[in-house]
């Protein structure tokens, strides 16, 4: 499979990665029922993904309205896994969107881009 | 004499500023339906995004607490004949004195009461920078032992409240205690 696409609920995000293109994105809220049940697989093919990666351009895309701290510590996880793989060599973009009035969301962006010592990290701000 | 208690009831709750209330078996299915309900509500009375978006994340994260935490349990049958832990609590969400609160409380064991009040007093004494390491420590770590969460629902709700947080407990038996909480912004 070189594509997971799964539609936006009410309590978790449109996921829409595409790993042919190594483009991905997420968008939407997040506070799933069951966290494991729904990240896990997709974590896991994203990790499976970048392990075999090398010199290679990936850009991801935050497009958040909410996320719950379970949802946090999913994304910190990725976070890391994306800083690690930048650090052998590939090119990674994360740009982070946010509502131009969502101060919050865009601290949370923030955060999370702080930590990053090889990923590029963007905030984008995006009219209300 | 119906009507009366009903009227009284709901004065009760309206001399508090209460303008939302449940008590029952709190399940993914209550918070998917009360979520909207409160996300629907603040949108019409606040124009502040930031203030709505706060209330709502306490809600969640307090919400999720009695799901994963509360003592007061039913096993009740599932159609495919599994069983399922229904969790008892009670939450409200309200207005007073300018601000909203969001409120949880339920049952726990008298043997967690020590190390959750613990926890909760250190959030409490804690400035925004030191909340926000400490959420981003926790968010990295593994999660804490006896937590089937992230662990970081009660420093999130810390981070939130902008206007701070308090709890109580209070002993009901020679095992349980009930619990507390009331987060305002």
């Amino acid at each position: 499979m070189t594509t997971i696409k799964l539609p936006a609920t009410d309590r978790s995000p449109e996921i829409d990665f595409d790993f042919g293109a190594n483009r991905f994105k997420m968008s939407g809220e997040s506070y799933p029922e069951n966290i494991t049940e729904f990240y896990g697989p997709v974590i896991g093919q994203l990790e499976q993904h970048l392990s075999g990666l090398s010199d290679a351009d990936l850009v991801f895309e935050f497009e958040l309205i909410y996320f719950n701290s379970s949802s946090a510590k999913v994304l910190m996880n990725m976070f890391e896994k994306l800083d690690e793989a930048a650090s052998r060599g590939n090119r990674i973009t994360i740009n982070w969107c946010h509502d131009e009035d969502d101060d919050n969301m865009q601290e949370l962006g923030e955060e999370f881009g702080e930590d990053l010592e090889h990923a590029k990290f963007n905030l984008v701000v995006t009219s209300a | 004499m119906l009507a009366q208690r009903m009227y009284d009831f709901r004065q009760t709750l309206a001399d508090d500023g209460i303008v939302f209330c449940y008590s029952g078996y709190i399940t993914e299915e209550v918070l998917s339906g009360i979520g909207s309900a409160i996300k629907n509500k603040l949108t019409v009375e606040t124009t502040d995004k930031r203030t709505a978006r706060g209330v709502f994340s306490l809600f969640v994260e307090q919400v999720q607490n009695v799901i994963r935490y509360s003592a007061e349990t039913e096993v009740r049958s599932d159609n495919d004949g599994g069983g399922r832990e229904l969790r008892y609590g009670i939450l409200t969400v309200g207005r007073s004195e300018g601000r909203y609160f969001v409120a949880c409380a339920n049952m726990i064991e008298r043997r967690d009461v020590d190390r959750l009040r613990a926890s909760l007093e250190r959030l409490k004494d804690l400035d925004a920078d030191a909340l926000k390491a400490l959420y981003k420590e926790t968010l990295r770590g593994d999660t804490p032992q006896g937590s089937k969460g992230a662990g970081v629902g009660f420093i999130d709700i810390a981070r939130r409240a902008s206007n701070g947080f308090e709890f109580d407990f209070f002993d009901i038996s020679d095992t349980r205690a009930y619990f507390a909480i009331q987060a305002y912004i």
